[in-house]
C-alpha cells in the first residue's frame, strides 16, 4: 500500500496555478525524487502533502491521513526540512531540539537520548549548549535534520538536504537518508543534485508547474533518449529525412554520425524506418547512455518548447 | 484540531527563552518603567522643595473650584498627580506587550523560523495562547513590581509633608490589578494582529504603538482639567479595553492561518 496517494493535485494563489493535475504514489522504505526548475512547484508540493497548504482541488493521502483531515495528525507523522533551516539563534541547539520535542510531546530523556545520538552522527556531540547563531550553514542545516527526525515521522519531505554541507557531512546525510528508508520511513527528495537524487532515489518526478514524467530512472531514461546512427554518406541529408516526424525530433550531424533525440513517444525503430524508407544505409544504431541530468534537461526544455 | 495547553506552554517556554537571551530588548522593556515612576516621583519631589501655598492654591483651584480654604493645596496637588498619572502609567503594560510580541510573531517571519514551526502540530490558538502568555506575563509582572517601586517612592518623597502614605490608595491597587492586566492583552492582541499582517518586527512595533495615542489623549484631557479621573473611570476605560481584547484575540486566531501565514511570508 502507498504510503503517499497524490490524485490530480492542484494548486493556485489566485490566478497564478503553482501546479496542476499531480498524479503519483510513494511506497512505504521509498526514497522518492522531486525534480524541477526554480518555481516548478515542488515546494508548493511538499506544503501540500505536510499540511502547510491547501490543495485547490484533486487530493492526497499522505501515512494514511487524507490532506483535508485532521491536520494534526498529518502534521505528526511527517517531518519537514524547509530549504532554510530555520533555528532560533538566541537558543541553544539543545533548546531548538526540546522547543520541538515539546510540541510533539516528546520531551522525554529518551527522545533527548536519541536526539543526541543523531548529533553525535552528525559531527554535533559536545555543542549541544552552543547557541545556533554561532552555528556554520552546514550545521545548521544538520541540526535542522535532526529536528525533523525528532518525532519519529513515517513520511520526510527534505528540501536541499544536502545543501551547503562539506562532502563528508554531505555523505553522512546521504547515508542516513538511506538508513531511514531501510527502516521502512517514506523520504520525499526535493533536489538539483542529479547525481545525488540517482543514487538515493528509487524513483522520480520531474514537475515543472506539472507533472512531466514520473519513474525510475532506467525509466526515464527509456522515456526521453538520444540515438546515436552511423550512416553512409553526409549525416545532415540523412537528418533531413526526419521531418515528417511530429512534433519534431532534434537531431545534430557530424560526419557520418547522426544524433537524434527522442521526444513526444518517438522510438528507435521509427527513426530507422524513415531512413531506411529514404534509401539511407545505416551501419550502426547506437542508444547513448545518459545522465539524469540530460533527461532532466530536456523533460523541462521540451515544455519550454511546447510553451513557446 | 483539538487544543492542547502543553503545546502553548512550549511556546510560552521558548518565547521566554528567547527574550532572556535578548539584553537590547529586555533593555527597551526597563527603560520605560524607569522613566513613569522616576518621573512623578521627581515631580513630587520638586514640589516639596519649594511648597508655595499660593502658588498652589491657584493650581488646585483651576481643578476644583470647590477645594476648601483648610484643606493643603500641595496635598491636594500631589493626589492629583497621582490619580492622574495612572491613565500614563498604563503605557507600561500597553508598550511592553507590544515590544515582545511584535520580536515574536514578525520575527519568526524575517528569521524564517515561521514555516518549520507551522509543519508541527501546533494549532493557531495554542500558538497565539503561547505568545501571548510570554508578553502579557512578564508585563504585568514590570508594571506590578514598577508600582511597588513607585508606591514607595512618592510615599518616601511625600512622607515629610503629609505624614503617611499617599500610595497604595483604592483606585491605583485597582488600576494596577485589573485595569492594567487588561491593557497589557490589548497591546499583545494589537501587536499579534499587526504582526501577523506585516513582514517587519520594527514596523509592526511601529504601527501597534499608534495606539497609545488616544491614551495619551485622554490624559492630556485629564491635565486640561476637562475629564476627571477616578475608579469609575478607570473602570470604564477597563471595560472598553476588554471588549477590544475579545475582539482581537478572535481576529489573531483567524489571522493564524497556515495557509496563508505560509503563502504569504515564507
Amino acid at each position: 500500500m502507498s504510503r503517499i496517494e497524490v490524485r490530480s493535485l492542484s494548486k493556485a494563489f489566485g490566478s497564478r496555478t503553482a501546479v496542476e493535475g499531480l498524479d503519483f504514489d510513494v511506497g512505504a522504505g521509498e526514497v522518492f525524487g522531486l525534480l524541477g526548475p526554480n518555481g516548478a512547484g515542488k515546494t508548493t508540493t511538499v506544503r501540500m502533502l505536510t499540511g502547510l497548504l491547501r490543495p485547490t482541488s484533486g487530493r492526497a493521502t499522505v501515512c494514511g491521513v487524507p490532506l483535508d483531515g485532521d491536520g494534526e495528525a498529518l502534521r505528526s507523522r511527517v517531518g519537514l526540512l524547509t530549504e532554510q533551516p530555520g533555528l532560533y539563534d538566541r537558543l541553544t541547539a539543545e533548546e531548538n531540539l526540546r522547543f520541538f520535542l515539546k510540541l510533539h510531546h516528546r520531551d522525554t530523556s529518551e527522545s533527548w537520548d536519541t536526539a543526541r545520538r543523531w548529533m553525535q552522527r552528525f559531527g554535533l556531540g559536545g555543542r549541544e549548549n552552543d547557541k545556533c547563531g554561532t552555528f556554520s550553514k552546514g550545521m545548521r542545516q544538520k541540526l535542522a535534520l535532526i529536528r525533523a527526525l525528532l518525532h519519529d515521522p513515517e513520511a520526510l519531505f527534505l528540501d536541499e538536504p544536502t545543501s551547503g554541507l562539506d562532502p563528508e557531512s554531505a555523505r553522512t546525510v546521504r547515508e542516513s537518508v538511506g538508513e531511514l528508508a531501510a527502516e521502512g520511513r517514506t523520504v520525499v527528495l526535493c533536489s538539483h543534485n542529479m547525481a545525488e537524487v540517482e543514487r538515493l532515489c528509487s524513483r522520480v518526478a520531474v514537475v515543472k508547474g506539472r507533472l512531466l514524467a514520473v519513474g525510475t530512472v532506467p525509466e526515464l531514461r527509456r522515456q526521453t533518449g538520444v540515438v546515436e546512427i552511423h550512416v553512409e554518406g553526409r549525416a545532415g541529408a540523412a537528418g533531413e529525412l526526419l521531418s515528417p516526424i511530429v512534433p519534431p525530433c532534434v537531431w545534430v550531424a557530424e560526419s557520418h554520425v547522426l544524433r537524434v533525440t527522442l521526444a513526444g513517444g518517438v522510438s528507435i525503430p521509427d527513426v530507422v524506418a524513415l531512413l531506411a524508407g529514404g534509401r539511407v544505409r545505416i551501419h550502426a544504431v547506437l542508444p547513448a547512455q545518459r545522465a539524469l541530468e540530460d533527461v532532466y534537461l530536456e523533460l523541462t526544455r521540451g515544455t519550454e518548447a511546447e510553451a513557446t | 484540531m483539538s487544543f492542547r495547553l502543553h503545546r502553548a506552554l512550549a511556546v510560552t517556554w521558548k518565547e521566554a527563552l528567547d527574550l532572556r537571551k535578548n539584553p537590547g530588548l529586555l533593555a527597551s522593556m526597563l527603560a520605560l518603567p524607569a522613566v513613569l515612576v522616576l518621573v512623578p516621583t521627581g515631580v513630587v519631589w520638586a514640589w516639596l522643595r519649594h511648597p508655595d501655598a499660593v502658588t498652589f492654591r491657584s493650581m488646585a483651584l483651576y481643578y476644583d473650584p470647590t477645594l476648601p480654604l483648610n484643606a493643603d493645596p500641595v496635598r491636594f496637588m500631589i493626589d492629583k498627580l497621582v490619580v492622574d498619572w495612572f491613565g500614563i502609567f498604563l503605557l507600561m503594560p500597553i508598550f511592553v506587550p507590544i515590544l515582545i510580541s511584535s520580536q515574536s510573531v514578525a520575527g519568526e517571519k524575517e528569521r524564517r523560523t515561521l514555516e518549520p514551526l507551522l509543519a508541527a502540530p501546533v494549532s493557531a490558538s495554542e500558538l497565539v495562547l503561547g505568545k501571548s502568555l510570554a508578553s502579557v506575563v512578564p508585563a504585568v509582572a514590570i508594571t506590578w513590581l514598577s508600582f511597588a517601586v513607585f508606591v514607595v517612592a512618592v510615599d518616601a518623597v511625600a512622607w515629610p509633608l503629609v505624614h503617611g502614605p499617599v500610595l497604595p490608595n483604592g483606585m491605583w491597587l485597582f488600576g494596577v490589578g485589573i485595569v492594567a492586566p487588561l491593557f497589557a492583552f490589548l497591546g499583545n492582541g494589537l501587536a499579534v494582529l499587526v504582526s501577523a499582517r506585516v513582514g517587519e518586527a520594527r514596523l509592526a512595533q511601529q504601527l501597534s504603538a499608534l495606539v497609545v495615542l488616544p491614551l495619551m489623549g485622554l490624559v492630556g484631557g485629564q491635565l486640561a482639567g476637562w475629564i476627571r479621573a477616578g475608579t469609575g473611570y478607570y473602570a470604564v476605560q477597563g471595560a472598553v479595553v476588554l471588549v477590544l481584547d475579545v475582539l482581537l484575540v478572535r481576529a489573531s486566531v483567524r489571522l493564524f492561518d497556515r495557509e496563508r501565514l505560509v503563502s504569504r511570508w515564507t
